[in-house]
């Protein structure tokens, strides 16, 4: 801070206001800026008019670094086992009065409660951090791997995504927390990630920037004035749950017909594969059924009924045709199973 | 010698009439909340070493009549500055501007254009100058006023 006092030879009665940066944001005044108050005083001697008298002072605005990782969606992102490219998604906003980079670093729980009420079980894989490059609004191949923002201006936020792999044999409702880390770094070059910031120690020195950290998160373990904010997200598995049942009954016989039929030479058999997928799961999708005949049996044509219905444990004569054989071996597709329902594949054979 | 007091004489007035009067000086502080002597939080005014957004200045106008004679019609004008708001005056008997010192008044009395030719009650933040008339300060006498204001 400087003090003058100056006699002004001109008779101007209202000095200039400073010329400093007028911001019209939450960050404030950009850090370095100096506020300069200029006072000017009038008056008379008698009844002459004395040359106006003018005054300033000035001081420097000192940098406050502030900024918040926070999660957005305020859901759990629901994923298949074995899916990849699975997406839990932040913001990044910087409330400091200057740029700044921020160092990114993602991060799993190991157990314990996730935030929207898991219970963290496993771990994804393959763990890597975007951001929205192409400002689509979501993921997608035109997002650029990141680890850290470049350059994060006053007042600014990024959309910054963790993409991971779900392992196999996960089920219906195990979940996996995620953690995004953000460190207050220096903007000083860009295109590459600055110095950790940290807060100016010892006395604080006039016409020199000096630095407070006053990020005051303190939510979810944030310790606050650190430099360091983070954030949680979680990955819940939906899984389906399909049991495959194969039952067979006897159609007719030559000898008996339809009426109480046995598995004699000659006889027609009926064979059901019923895949039933447990409540509460996800739907099965892409489902391919194969199954080998026994070596004393032949298909009978046009017998393969796909999509068919149970009853109980019975299972129905509905379905449609469709499926085929080949050398022995039925195959066949199914039509999506949602939970809690079941398909059928069912044909018949002749006993040789 | 007596050539040069009398140069000397030539030159006294001109130098006086081209003195100081009266000395004004501007103080900015920083108002800072510290734990006090029983552990409860003091304000204190500091020197604006370390101010950052948000934070509340103090800014003191010094001033004093060191001529022989009174000073008349005696007014302080000070703009606010553009990354100050304007948080009140301190000192009584201040009158404000809110568009540049062109009309003056208390706060009460002042309004700000609005949208589409309409107008509001001026607040403080609305402030752009602020003033203190004295209609003498006797020779020899001084004083300070201040006013607050926030750091954008």
């Amino acid at each position: 801070m400087t003090r003058t006092q100056r006699l002004l030879a001109s008779a101007s009665v209202l000095a200039a206001a400073s010329i400093t940066a007028s911001p019209a944001f939450a960050a404030g005044t950009t850090s370095g800026t100096t506020i300069t108050n200029t006072v000017t005083l009038t008056y008379n001697v008698g009844t002459v008019a004395q040359t106006p008298v003018n005054a300033s002072d000035s001081f420097l605005v000192d940098r406050k670094v502030s900024f918040t990782v926070s999660e957005v969606g305020s859901a759990t992102t629901s994923v298949s086992p074995g899916e990849t490219n699975v997406v839990t998604t932040f913001q990044v906003t910087n409330s400091s009065n200057a740029t700044i980079d921020v160092a990114l670093a993602a991060g799993q729980l190991s157990g314990g409660t996730t935030t929207h009420g898991g219970t963290d079980d496993f771990d994804v894989t393959g763990v890597k951090i975007y951001t929205d490059s192409n400002n689509s609004g979501g993921f997608d191949a035109g997002d650029t791997q990141i680890t850290y923002l470049d350059q994060l201006a006053a007042d600014s936020s990024k959309t910054v995504y963790i993409v991971a792999a779900v392992p196999q044999g996960r089920s219906t409702g195990d979940v996996a927390g995620v953690k995004l880390t953000g460190t207050a770094s220096e903007a000083t070059a860009a295109g590459s990630l600055g110095a950790t910031i940290t807060a100016s120690s010892g006395a604080n020195v006039a016409n020199q920037v000096d630095t407070v950290l006053a990020e005051a998160n303190t939510a979810n373990g944030n310790t606050a004035y650190d430099g360091i904010d983070f954030a949680f997200d979680d990955y819940t598995v939906l899984a389906a749950a399909l049991t495959v049942t194969k039952t067979s009954r006897v159609v007719s016989d030559p000898v008996n017909g339809a009426t109480n039929p046995k598995a004699i030479p000659g006889a027609t058999v009926e064979y059901c594969i019923a895949v039933a997928n447990g409540s509460g799961g996800a739907a099965a999708t892409n489902i391919q059924v194969s199954d080998t005949l026994p070596a004393q049996t032949q298909i009978v044509a046009g017998s393969i009924k796909v999509d068919g219905t149970v009853t109980g444990s019975t299972c129905n004569s509905d379905g449609t045709a469709g499926g085929s054989e080949s050398g022995g071996v039925v195959t066949a597709s199914l039509s999506n199973v949602a939970a809690g329902s079941t398909r059928t594949l069912v044909f018949r054979v002749t006993v040789n | 010698m007596k050539r040069l007091i009398a140069l000397f004489a030539l030159v006294a007035p001109v130098a006086a009439l081209a003195a100081d009067n009266v000395t004004l000086s501007s103080h900015a502080f920083v108002e800072k909340v510290k734990p006090g002597p029983n552990g409860k939080p003091v304000t204190v005014l500091e020197e604006p070493k370390l101010v950052t957004p948000g934070e509340k200045l103090v800014f003191e106008l010094s001033y004093r009549n060191q001529g022989a004679q009174p000073a008349t019609g005696f007014v302080i004008t000070d703009p606010i500055p553009s990354a100050v708001t304007f948080a009140g005056a301190v000192s009584p008997g201040a009158v404000y501007s809110v568009d540049g010192g062109r009309t003056w008044g208390p706060l009460a009395a002042l309004r700000v254009a609005t949208a589409n030719g309409a107008s509001r009650p001026a607040t403080a933040a609305d402030v752009t100058t602020v003033r203190w008339s004295f209609p003498a300060i006797p020779a020899g006498a001084g004083g300070k006023v201040s006013f607050r204001g926030v750091v954008k």
